[in-house]
């Protein structure tokens, strides 16, 4: 039988694939999106998620960049 | 500090007052900078609209005048003074804001200063007199005007000549005074300046030499081959203006002769003279230094280190370090003996070498042991993370001098420096382990540090610059790493555990020997270790966001280079950075003291290294990388705390503690060099067992460690294990 899955495809760098792994497997969004694992540069996601990744992708960038304090913690 | 603070506040605007008001921009006819009636620095900043970038916007507050275009200040309200660079007076302006004003940014057009109590208090104490600062620098502003008006015929406007008259006629006003003089408690001293100054009346320290017939002159004298640059000689002129000698700070980057200007402020002085430093190494250089210019012989020159200890009774000048000075354990006999003298001694001048190093309290100890009539601090970098410079105003006197980096480097007197910062991108696998952060915080900085790719990115830089016959230096903090990267490079490297004696060993192959063109260093040789033949710079991990760090190592690389051409850039520094970790936001606060000097960074992205993908690097195979990975985390906590307790005094503590910082840049790594001494020949025989053992323990098939590498490890190591 086929099954039909509605997602995202994301397309980024392998650093930032870790990123979006390890949101998925801390649970960061409540729940795990990512539909399949598809290679080092490629995810395949729900789409429900890409607003909140978004933000959480800036949040992180903030983080590593501008705010030293929270990324020590 | 509140009370006292707001005391300065006020002292600030009673004094911004009597400015002489040559090239305000934002005057009142009347004569009253508005400005100068907001005294506090916030109050400033709220009443003035700031746009979306943080930029103030002053256009409501500061009319322009109809001649601004010959007058190069501009005033803003919060005490910030703007200089443009570009204007015909900029040399008379500059030379009158460096003494009253503290230098924030001096890029190359417009320059940014700030009136702060502090700088206001060294003004007054370089004027000599307590009174104005304003007055004492009218001369020079005067003789600007001058010059000004044959050249450009009234090139600056007449309210600025009434206004010298308005400020003379003040001076003259406090005319009959008496003069009192009394001898004050050695321990007091420090007291009666703070008192004095919050009384505002600060103390001038002077010693006149010339005219102490007490203390013998000690016969040295400059050799006719040392020639003063010109901003050496400018900085001397600020200690000597007088024909005595005052205490103070200059301020001069690294490796633009520092030495020379310590040497003949005690040829100058001419009484005996103490020169303290940081470590054994630097003991070494400035009797060399000495010996270069100055025409004082071995026997007058002694060293007191824990490796030399000279006899002192006829010398006239004596090297030490701080920690040798304040060790307050028990000695040995023939030191005890040494230490006797030296308080015996009445002074003529102290020399402080990398003045900015040492924390107040040894400091503290230190003045209390010894007596100097005059002492003169150096430093390249006069900031701290934990605000302490404050202190060395008390301690030792106000800035006398400060030098403007892009300046020298333009005139050829220091290196021409690009700097550049690497984006290395982690690799998934560490990246992986980073975000997971189950590990320890020292673990974080290696997996940052041990980056393969910034491991690729070292070597393939290393092999570009060595082909082009540069000398390089890398530095890495943490020791793990530091073993790891020499070991699979095959490069001899120096950490807080290498002996005295292998490190000049291998400090003098890379001069000498052209075969050995890299040095792996740690933290230890971030100040005051004179590698003149280093050009080339590689950063690869750093005490988080330390701006002294940073301008320290630059300076590792900053001796001018000969033959070089100054238009041409002649040295490198290379930050190398890993993607997407927090050393990225690190960097940015690190290179703020070296953008304010005027400098500016280069972003390399690894798409712009050219060729890397055809030489050939170590970590080229995932397997190598992953195997790597293992051996970061496979390193046991014991290793860790290892590295801690040899690497640097200090290290793992602070590490973990992140409030210390004065040890974490290494200002009290100095301790722990003497400590060695007790247990130095059994620890030189510890080392090459744990460079052994490392070698078993971690060196697993993946790492090639050759028989070069053992043989030259085991002369190194056989070097120091000789009884000294």
């Amino acid at each position: 039988m086929v099954n039909v899955m509605k997602g995202i495809l994301i397309k980024c760098d392998p650093v930032m694939k870790q990123f979006l792994l390890h949101l998925d497997e801390t649970m960061k969004l409540g729940s795990k999106f990512v539909l399949v694992d598809l290679d080092e540069c490629h995810l395949f996601v729900q789409p429900e998620v890409y607003n909140s990744l978004k933000n959480l992708i800036d949040e992180q960038y903030e983080k590593v960049y501008y705010n030293q304090k929270s990324s020590l913690e | 500090m509140g009370k006292k603070h707001r005391f300065y506040e006020k002292g600030k605007k009673r004094r911004r007052d009597d400015l002489p008001p040559d090239e305000d921009e934002d005057l009142e006819l009347d004569g009253v900078p508005k400005a100068s009636t907001e005294n506090v620095e916030e109050d400033g900043d709220q009443k003035t609209s700031k746009d979306q970038y943080g930029a103030f916007d002053y256009r409501p507050h500061i009319k322009l005048k109809d001649d601004h275009s010959s007058r190069p200040l501009w005033i803003a309200a919060n005490g910030h003074i703007f200089l443009e660079s570009f204007s015909p007076v900029y040399k008379h302006a500059k030379d009158f804001l460096i003494t009253i004003a503290e230098p924030v940014c001096r890029p190359e057009h417009i320059h940014e200063y700030k009136l702060t109590a502090y700088s206001l208090y060294a003004a007054a104490q370089m004027a000599g007199s307590t009174e104005d600062p304003a007055n004492a620098q009218k001369p020079e502003s005067e003789q600007a005007n001058g010059e000004n008006k044959d050249k450009d015929k009234d090139a600056v406007p007449e309210d600025i000549t009434s206004f010298y008259d308005k400020v003379e006629e003040e001076e003259e006003e406090e005319g009959n005074m008496k003069t009192l003089s009394f001898e004050v408690n050695q321990d007091k001293i420090e007291t009666l300046q703070k008192t004095c100054i919050v009384l505002d009346y600060p103390l001038l320290a002077e010693y006149d030499f010339k005219n102490d017939t007490i203390n013998e002159d000690i016969k040295i004298d400059l050799k006719p081959s040392a020639v003063l640059r010109p901003y050496q000689e400018k900085s001397l002129r600020k200690m000597f203006g007088n024909g005595r000698a005052r205490s103070g700070i200059i301020v001069l980057p690294c490796g633009a002769g520092k030495s020379l200007v310590g040497v003949t402020a005690c040829c100058t002085v001419n009484k005996k003279a103490l020169v303290l430093c940081n470590s054994g190494v630097s003991v070494e250089q400035w009797k060399q230094q000495f010996k270069m210019w100055s025409t004082a012989t071995d026997d007058m020159i002694c060293r007191f280190t824990s490796d030399a200890k000279d006899k002192p009774f006829n010398a006239g000048i004596l090297v030490t370090t701080y920690a040798m000075i304040s060790h307050n354990q028990k000695r040995a006999y023939e030191a005890e003996q040494t230490m006797n003298w030296l308080k015996e001694q009445e002074w003529g001048i102290m020399v402080l070498d990398e003045v900015h190093t040492i924390p107040a309290k040894m400091f503290r100890r230190v003045l209390t042991i010894v007596q100097a009539h005059c002492k003169l601090g150096l430093t390249a970098t006069l900031v701290r993370e934990d605000d302490k410079i404050a202190d060395l105003n008390f301690l030792i006197g106000p800035k006398l001098y400060e030098a403007n980096w892009l300046e020298l480097q333009k005139e050829g007197f220091i290196a021409k420096v690009q700097c550049a910062e690497v984006w290395c991108p982690m690799t998934p696998e560490f990246y992986r382990e980073y975000l997971m952060g189950k590990v320890s915080d020292q673990k974080i900085k290696l997996l940052c540090a041990m980056n393969p790719n910034k491991f690729r990115t070292c070597e393939f830089l290393i092999k570009y610059h060595e082909n082009r016959s540069d000398k390089i230096i890398v530095f890495i903090d943490e020791v793990f790493a530091l073993i790891h990267y020499a070991k699979t490079m095959q490069k001899p490297y120096i950490c807080g555990k290498t002996g005295q004696k292998e490190r000049m060993t291998i400090i003098q192959n890379f001069k000498l020997n052209p075969k050995v063109n890299t040095i792996f260093f740690s933290r230890v040789a971030d100040t005051s270790f004179d590698i003149p033949e280093a050009n080339v710079l590689i950063e690869i991990s750093s005490q988080g966001g330390s701006r002294r760090q940073e301008a320290q190592r630059l300076g590792r690389i900053l001796r001018a280079k000969k033959g070089a051409i100054a238009e041409n850039f002649n040295a490198f520094f290379y930050a190398l950075l890993s993607q997407d970790t927090r050393e990225m936001g690190y960097s940015r606060k690190r290179q703020s003291f070296l953008i304010n000097q005027g400098y500016a960074y280069q972003v390399i992205t690894p798409a712009q290294m050219v060729g890397m993908d055809e030489e050939q690097l170590h970590y080229s195979t995932k397997e190598e990388k992953v195997h790597l990975l293992e051996q970061i985390l496979a390193a046991s906590e014991a290793d860790m705390y290892e590295e801690g307790v040899f690497g640097e005094r200090g290290g793992a503590g602070s590490q973990r503690k992140a409030g210390n910082i004065g040890s974490l840049s290494g200002a009290d790594d100095s301790i722990y060099g003497e400590k060695r001494k007790g247990f130095k020949e059994g620890s030189s025989a510890l080392l090459i067992q744990e460079i052994q053992l490392t070698l078993t323990n971690t060196d697993q098939p993946g790492t090639c460690v050759t028989a070069g590498w053992h043989a030259s490890q085991v002369m190194f190591a056989g070097d120091s294990a000789d009884p000294e």
